[in-house]
């Protein structure tokens, strides 16, 4: 079967001003990538980009974006992140800019290396940490996230045994 | 389709993460719903997270809000959790366990998420498809152990759901096979012959039953021919019967109360009580006559036999059933449960079980190793009524007279076949039953009830005299040419002894009896009425014939053995004797016409028999027809159908309702610019014909035009002369009014002269007014009473010539139409409907719901002078309601637009669905409101509706039947030119053009 080839790109919002976080959201994240594409490659870049272009899933509390857009622009769409400058909701606009993190084919991959990115993230914390209750708490959450994935997994199987 | 693409893709993106925003109204957090949470995805986890969260947030101190935050409350608490995105940067500013801690949750809760998507298998292929293609292995999916162990989990979970139906062989396994088709007749009765129709027929499941509708091949003219020229097969064994045992005089009794000699016959019917003839009749409410009506019915008698108590069939259709069961139920207070009969069917259960038990021994083998076999044991095929409850007694008894009501409904069996060579069909496939005076299997009861018979010698004169008779009927050239409704009673053979190798048409040998007496006998006095008689009528016979049946598999498996394969099977004493009924249907009999069209033989068979007869009458060349084609029998023939034509029987109204919702249904489905616009079409009730409406608006228009010398109406000339004509006054007044010929003066004048008469209409109209008090209550009738229908069909006939008209009256007796005549009846039936038959003059083709107009003066003279004139044009309609629509759809649009606004700024703002539904059914091109006149709504006034319409390939042009208002009638008819009665106008519903059509009336 033939199907569209799309690229994702898993990108992190860097703002010094923590009101940003509010500004996190669809609208406003497709809206101020579009405008950088625009700017940098025009109108014949942002029609490029603009194809299938959407943001597929983010989190304002880490700050996750990620987007869609065809295979063969997304060369287009990742030369104009690092333009990006401020992200602007309900008049509000906050300065911020947009670091690559990962670029895959599927949803899937990129879920994968967020868990690893995040991991990556904790441990990192983890070692430099300066007080007992920091490590504490960071080794709390460490150990949540790991249990939690087999919980979940166990209530998946009973989901499936459900209606069947 | 779709909606299972849906839900799997909904299973598919269960656990995908949702994206996380920030809670959008400023203050205390609201739970959750700011949040877009996956709708069907682990909420245990989610709310966790937001606990966390929240905990989190809210644990931290206000400091913050001081240093940072001073304009507000609302963005200090916000940013609380700032630190949580770039842990180490903001850091130095606030203190770090709490920076830390939602910082690594926020992380935590999203590894939490993604792990969960990630895990999860996101195609739809199986574990083993998913595997790299270097770890495959040959038959993993039939061995599990080949997978890695830790797909093996999944993968039996995938494998149980495979197994779960049966191969294909064991599902098509003869005892399988029965049980599973018991299953599925427990909603839907089946009939006997329900599986070859599933075959050949579009099934529909209507009243309870599995019906076919019409045959998937094209068949629709080779059935109209298969009726006229040949003979077309219906199985009609859905039809109920009621059977009512008790003395005579008290049933014929009670059962006046329920039917009018008004309307034809009675039960009373000489020719019918003595069982000679079948009778057809309309039931009514016991003494509502004529209001409540319960539906048509036909009936047999079973002939005397010297017993004080008799037997009555009552045959309906079963959409009638339950009003009529209860009716007779109330009218002959049978209102407990016969008790005798409730042990019957527990006994047949035993012997059922002991056929299945002989039936188990034979294929033993198969049946221990099959899992459930033990719980296999009861399966048989269900003959008769599969949904009965087998503890309920399906009859009920009077204390008081002893009268027996019994639900016979799928006990006996029901063919019809229609058409001229269907007594040579019959002839063909039944041979009489041979004599037998021996048991053959003392063992069985195969028989015995017919060697007991044959003991006795009157009883074989008889049977020798019905089979004589039979014979006789291939010399008939037409069924028709039978008195109608004549009974035959018979026993015969199996009828699959005699089967022939190919199908061939059956035809008639008229040289054999040409020159024969006994034919011509047969034609002046019908069969005699003791050949009438059949055992079928005994149930126990019947059980027995039912149960005695000799397997198909037994037959052919005799048919293997013979010597000569090929030839005769000769059964010898074993071969089975099935009473039976032959009934005769008289085809058309009304109009002048095609008379005798459709007519036919109608036999009745013990149950259990179904198929037995059913494929050698396949093998005789008849066509076989559905529903529909019963329909299309009825409308070439012009009578109403049950329950389709009757809408003023519950039924009808039933079936109304639903004709209505699936048309509109249907017409909802079209895109809005391709639907036509009733508005502008002046259609006011595209879907339904309201008869409550119409009767009442005319019952309203001639009691105005009585009031009022000048009523405001769009034919205020018409209306005029007619508002003379009901003021009963003056004889003068009359006279003038009248447009009618000077002979019809000379009439006229006789009988105004008699000033009795007048006084007895006055009475009349008072009796009326009393009445019209206590009719306001029911909404219309029907007319049914034969001798008012014989005069409206009078008045009907256009007459060229004067003589022919006056000689046509005189031959039927009638009165030559005037006030003095119709008054009454107008008083006495004021909103009553006439069933009429009309066939377009030139041009055009009658559809469902068509409506029938009274043409204008100027459409006539138009028609007499313009032979290509095919109709005049109802001016366009302007639809009243389009803007109101417009309006509604642009507030729609526009909320829609708001909607989608306050979801973007505002997640949590709920649409308001209240004020969208509440004009939900406003549709462009429908009458929304409560409708208007419906008589004078378009340019011609409306007469009536059309309930069936289409090209007759009977008459060659296009017909339609349906009903007028008996007040517009008449009022039409009084109006028109003599040469010009019976003149109407049709008018499809979605067209303009009026075609002009003959009315008739047929009794």
């Amino acid at each position: 079967m033939v199907r569209f080839k799309n690229r994702y790109v898993l990108c992190e919002v860097v703002s010094e001003d923590p009101r940003c976080r509010q500004c996190i959201e669809d609208r406003a994240v497709g809206l101020a990538v579009r405008d950088a594409v625009g700017r940098v490659h025009g109108d014949y870049g942002l029609a490029c980009c603009s194809i299938s272009f959407t943001v597929k899933y983010l989190n304002a509390y880490t700050g996750t974006v990620l987007l869609r857009c065809r295979k063969d622009s997304y060369r287009l769409l990742c030369s104009a992140l690092p333009f990006v400058r401020q992200l602007e909701s309900r008049n509000q606009r906050y300065p911020c800019s947009l670091n690559t993190l990962h670029v895959g084919g599927t949803i899937r991959t990129c879920q994968k290396f967020l868990i690893q990115y995040n991991r990556r993230q904790l441990l990192m914390l983890l070692q430099n940490c300066t007080n007992e209750e920091e490590r504490r708490c960071i080794q709390k959450s460490l150990l949540s996230c790991s249990l939690t994935e087999e919980h979940s997994q166990s209530g998946d199987e009973e989901d499936d045994d459900g209606p069947e | 389709m779709s909606g299972a693409r849906e839900k799997k893709r909904a299973k598919k993106m269960r656990n995908q993460p949702a994206s996380v925003t920030l809670p959008a109204e400023p203050g205390p957090f609201p739970g959750g719903g700011s949040r877009a949470c996956p709708p069907s995805g682990d909420v245990r986890s989610e709310q966790q997270y937001q606990q966390q969260k929240f905990s989190n947030q809210s644990s931290g101190p206000s400091y913050r809000k001081d240093q940072y935050f001073p304009k507000g409350q609302n963005r200090g608490e916000r940013g609380r959790g700032r630190g949580g995105w770039q842990g180490g940067r903001v850091s130095e500013e606030m203190p770090k366990y709490i920076t830390v801690s939602t910082f690594a949750q926020a992380r935590a809760a999203e590894i939490n998420a993604m792990l969960k998507a990630v895990a999860q298998k996101s195609s739809n292929s199986l574990v083993f498809q998913t595997l790299p293609r270097h770890m495959r292995r040959r038959a993993m999916s039939h061995n599990i152990k080949r997978l890695p162990r830790r797909l093996q989990e999944i993968a039996r979970k995938e494998k149980k759901e495979q197994s779960k139906t049966k191969c294909r062989k064991a599902r098509r396994r003869h005892i399988n096979l029965v049980a599973e088709f018991n299953r599925r007749q427990r909603k839907n009765i089946w009939l006997e012959t329900h599986i070859w129709h599933a075959k050949r027929f579009h099934m529909v499941k209507k009243w309870g039953y599995c019906l076919g509708d019409s045959p998937t091949e094209k068949s629709y003219r080779a059935c109209y021919r298969a009726m006229t020229k040949h003979c077309l097969l219906q199985d009609l064994s859905y039809y109920c019967c009621l059977e009512l045992t008790g003395k005579e005089n008290e049933l014929l009794k009670q059962l006046a109360r329920i039917c009018s000699i008004d309307t034809g016959l009675t039960f009373e019917e000489a020719c019918c009580l003595s069982g000679r003839f079948e009778g057809s009749l309309n039931l009514y409410r016991a003494d509502r006559y004529p209001e409540d009506m319960l539906g048509p019915i036909t009936f047999i008698w079973k002939p005397r036999d010297g017993s004080e108590n008799r037997q009555l069939w009552i045959w309906m259709h079963p959409a009638l059933k339950q009003d009529m069961l209860r009716e007779l139920k109330a009218v002959f207070q049978c209102s407990e449960p016969e008790e005798i009969y409730i042990p019957e069917p527990i006994t047949t259960t035993i012997q059922e079980e002991k056929q299945v038990d002989v039936v188990l021994s034979l294929g033993k083998k198969r049946k221990k190793e099959d899992k459930e076999g033990e719980k296999a044991v009861p399966v048989k095929k269900i003959i008769g009524d599969g949904t009965r409850d087998p503890f309920q007694s399906y009859s009920w008894i009077s204390q008081t007279t002893g009268i027996v009501i019994s639900d016979r409904t799928m006990e006996i069996l029901r063919y019809r076949l229609i058409g001229p060579l269907s007594h040579s069909v019959l002839t063909e496939t039944l041979k009489a039953a041979s004599l037998q005076t021996e048991v053959a299997d003392s063992e069985t009861e195969l028989n015995n009830w017919w060697v007991e018979n044959c003991k006795d010698s009157e009883k074989v004169s008889l049977h020798q005299r019905q089979s004589a008779i039979f014979e006789l009927l291939e010399g008939m050239s037409s069924p028709s040419e039978m008195p109608p409704g004549t009974i035959l009673g018979l026993t015969v053979g199996d009828p699959r002894v005699n089967l022939p190798k190919k199908k061939t048409k059956a035809m008639p040998d008229f040289e054999k009896y040409q020159d024969n007496d006994k034919v011509r006998q047969l034609y002046l006095e019908g069969v005699p009425v003791d050949c009438a008689h059949s055992f079928i009528w005994d149930q126990d016979i019947c059980k027995n014939v039912t149960e005695n049946k000799i397997s198909e598999q037994d037959l052919n498996h005799m048919r293997a053995q013979l010597l000569v394969p090929g030839s005769h099977l000769d059964l010898g004493p074993c071969e089975s004797k099935i009473p039976i009924l032959l009934v005769q249907q008289p085809g058309k009999m009304a109009g002048e016409d095609r008379p005798g069209w459709g007519s036919g033989w109608d036999i009745y068979l013990p149950k259990g028999w179904g198929m037995a007869f059913w494929i050698p009458f396949i093998y005789r060349g008849v066509r076989v027809g559905g529903l529909q084609e019963a329909l299309k029998h009825s409308e070439y023939q012009r009578t109403p159908h049950a329950p389709n034509d009757f809408p003023d029987c519950q039924a009808g109204m039933q079936f109304a309702k639903e004709l209505e919702t699936s048309l509109l249904e249907k017409f909802k489905r079209r895109p809005p610019a391709k639907r036509a616009n009733y508005v502008k079409l002046g259609t006011l009730s595209p879907f339904v014909c309201p008869w409550g409406q119409l009767t009442k608006n005319w019952e309203g228009r001639m009691k105005a035009s009585g009031e009022f010398v000048h009523p405001s109406s769009p034919h205020p000339e018409l209306c005029a002369t007619e508002g003379h004509s009901f003021c009963d006054s003056k004889a003068e007044v009359v006279k003038e009014a009248s447009p009618e010929t000077g002979e019809v003066e000379e009439t006229m004048e006789i009988i105004s002269s008699e000033g009795v008469l007048k006084t007895e209409d006055v009475i009349g109209a008072q009796e009326f007014g009393e009445r019209d008090e206590t009719m306001t209550t029911s909404d219309f009738i029907v007319l049914r009473s034969e001798k008012l229908l014989m005069q409206l069909s009078a008045w009907c006939y256009p007459t060229a010539g004067k003589d022919r008209r006056l000689r046509l009256i005189s031959r039927l007796g009638q009165k030559e139409m005037t006030e003095d005549v119709f008054l009454p009846i107008l008083m006495s039936y004021p909103r009553a409907l006439v069933w009429v038959n009309l066939s377009l003059l030139r041009k055009g083709n009658p559809e469902l719901h068509a409506m029938i107009c009274i043409p204008a003066e100027d459409d006539l003279v138009h028609l007499s002078k313009d032979k290509l004139f095919c109709g005049p044009q109802e001016p366009k309609h302007r639809d009243i309601f389009k803007h109101k629509v417009q309006k509604l759809k642009e507030e729609k649009k526009k909320k829609k637009k708001d909607n989608t606004k306050a979801l973007e700024s505002d997640p949590p703002s709920v649409p308001d669905k209240k004020t969208t539904e509440e004009h939900e059914d406003l549709i462009l091109g429908l009458w929304s409101d409560a409708l208007p006149d419906i008589t004078s709504h378009c340019s011609r006034t409306l007469l009536g509706y059309v309930t069936r319409g289409d090209f007759s390939l009977a008459a060659g042009c296009g017909e339609a039947l349906g009903f007028v208002s008996l007040t517009g009638l008449l009022y039409m008819l009084y109006n028109q030119p003599a040469d010009k009665k019976g003149l109407v106008l049709l008018r499809t519903p979605a067209s303009l053009q009026y075609r002009f059509a003959r009315l008739n009336i047929e009794v």
